[in-house]
């Protein structure tokens, strides 16, 4: 009976330790993201709100199959998200190569001086994201830094046009995503084991060759997380677009950021947010599939 | 073997050199909004034309509105204090519910095995890594559907979401940390488990605790997107009065904000970063 008592004090225990985070995440972010499904396949209203019955036309707007209620399919909103996948990946491979210098840099370093660059290169992650989408746009614009500089030294005649451009974009989406891909690949690279470096030196490796065959290959599990953390959020992004991009640059963020807050077609920008969603689930699935194949692995080998 | 050192030092130099250029692109935009806000020509600020400090001065009401200063900015100074006291209240209390909520996940993941451990592990980081328009639209049509009045309770609500997660994981890799014989110690001699938390691993995961709480708060604070969608038309915080001012275009008030917001975030989020860093 005492033996019983203590089990169920014992399991009890865990449990309402998480109880408060499963009713939070349980009531406000899977009950939510599931509304947000179920409105994907409803119809929007005359007055904006929803009715009730299943409309699978929004997908059709979008992708082109089952064409019908008062949707037309549209290839625009499809090259949009395309365009946004782009995007993601140029800020990607922007900010990869950004950092993986960077993260040697920083692993050659004496253990104190380590600690304060670290701290040095998160800092700025901290200073609030339009105030850095600001400060890009004082660079940037006719009248800006950049521009002002360079005309004054005489470089150029002209003030470049830099703002509201796909470069202008991609810059602000590199500068405040950049802490995400240098943490993961610093995480990686200042675990690298100096002793095969060494060995594959002394078997007569060049540079090149132990980059491609040990550094690169060891690094590889930083790169790709890194490169995850980065995408998503660039993918589904709105307010750099809005201030950078201007009228020019379109991504899908926009566009769903529209058709909540000014179209009011709340069905209509609940798929397009799947859309992003899809992508996401997918990456993460199949990162926590190879991570997880990688830890048997290791408990194999072990 | 001389070629070689010599290889490594000019590889060495050369990373040198390239981590200093990586410094002045992660810091020189936010350095040209600290010159650019003492920079008294309101038109182009990449002109100078003379020190002030009079776009501080205007931001706490001091500077009567004279010609350089335009009209849509005359009411400023009460409504940045409204949207100010509206990201406090929003951040602390988000970020004390957040702390205590994230403290007693990570003692669980930490202390107790239990079936499907690593999926729930999964579940504590996806709000973390869902795009923030995903989360903030999901709680948007969430709230709305339940007829719920858009204000800073949703805020707090909607930041908690994603904020537990952040304080799991900094309180995580505190009780990693930790030695645990410690508390086998105290339970061996007695004491319950509450006691043995208040007396022994509280104290211990304290600094971890203290760093994610303020983490919390400051990504609360500046939180926009999620906000963004979830606040309602009179509980506008400070990133969404920025907002707005951004979109009336480039104005040197901004800068004086700017600044003040990056000074502020920069002393908490250097103690966060402070008490996390630090080892047992």
């Amino acid at each position: 009976m005492a033996g019983w008592a203590r089990a169920i004090r014992k399991a009890s225990a865990p449990a309402a330790l998480l109880m408060p985070i499963t009713l939070l995440l349980g009531v406000f972010f899977l009950v939510p993201l599931g509304i947000m499904v179920v409105y994907s396949f409803l119809e929007a209203g005359m007055y904006g709100g929803v009715t009730w019955t299943f409309y699978p036309y929004n997908y059709g707007r979008i992708l082109g199959w089952p064409i019908g209620g008062g949707e037309e399919f549209d290839p625009v909103y499809l090259w949009i998200f395309l365009n946004s996948v782009r995007f993601a990946l140029m800020t990607v491979v922007v900010t990869l190569l950004i950092c993986y210098p960077a993260a040697f840099w920083v692993a050659g370093m004496p253990a104190n001086r380590k600690t304060l660059i670290l701290f040095l290169i998160t800092l700025p992650f901290f200073a609030n994201l339009l105030i850095r989408i600001y400060a890009w746009l004082l660079l940037l614009r006719p009248t800006g830094f950049i521009n002002t500089i360079l005309q004054a030294l005489g470089v150029i005649a002209e003030p470049l046009n830099m703002i509201f451009t796909e470069f202008a974009v991609v810059v602000g989406l590199v500068y405040t995503l950049v802490p995400f891909m240098f943490l993961p690949i610093y995480a990686n690279v200042e675990r690298l084991d100096g002793a095969l470096l060494q060995a594959s030196q002394d078997l007569g490796a060049t540079p090149l060759q132990t980059f491609r065959r040990v550094i690169l290959p060891l690094t590889l599990p930083g790169i790709a997380g890194g490169s995850i953390i980065v995408f998503i959020p660039a993918l589904g992004n709105f307010i750099i677009p809005a201030f950078l991009g201007g009228s020019k640059v379109q991504m899908t963020g926009n566009v769903i950021e529209r058709q909540f807050l000014q179209a009011r077609n709340w069905p209509f920008g609940a798929s397009l947010t799947m859309l992003i969603m899809a992508v996401v689930m997918t990456l993460l699935l199949i990162y926590t599939v190879k991570i997880m194949r990688r830890g048997d692995d290791r408990q194999a080998a072990g | 073997m001389g070629a070689q050192r010599k290889r490594r030092s000019v590889l060495r130099g050369a990373l040198n050199a390239y981590g200093a250029l990586f410094l002045v692109f992660l810091y020189a935009p936010l350095v040209l909004i600290f010159v650019y806000s003492f920079n008294a020509n309101p038109i182009n600020m990449a002109i100078w034309s003379g020190f002030t400090t009079d776009w501080y001065k205007f931001l706490f009401g001091m500077q009567p509105a004279g010609a350089a200063f335009d009209s849509a900015f005359a009411e400023s100074p009460d409504k940045i204090m409204a949207a100010v006291r509206n990201s406090l209240i929003v951040a602390l209390s988000a970020s004390t519910l957040s702390t205590i909520i994230g403290t007693a996940t990570a003692l669980a993941i930490a202390r107790y095995h239990f079936f499907g451990k690593r999926a729930y592990q999964g579940l504590l980081l996806l709000p973390m890594l869902m795009p923030d328009i995903v989360l903030g639209l999901a709680l948007l049509i969430f709230f709305v559907g339940l007829g719920m009045k858009l204000g800073l309770f949703t805020i707090v609500i909607g930041h908690c979401t994603f904020l537990s997660s952040y304080v799991f994981i900094v309180v995580s890799a505190r009780l990693a940390g930790m030695d645990q014989s410690l508390e086998r110690a105290s339970a061996d001699l007695g004491a319950g488990p509450w006691t043995t938390f208040r007396r022994i691993t509280l104290p211990q995961i304290m600094p971890g605790v203290l760093g994610g709480f303020l983490l919390a708060f400051i990504i609360s604070l500046d939180d926009v997107v999620i906000t963004y969608f979830i606040a309602g038309v009179d509980s506008q915080t400070l990133p969404l009065f920025i907002l707005a001012m951004m979109r009336r275009g480039v104005r040197p008030q901004v800068n004086a904000l700017a600044v003040l917001l990056i000074l502020f975030t920069f002393v908490i989020a250097s103690i966060g970063l402070y008490l996390r860093s630090r080892r047992t």
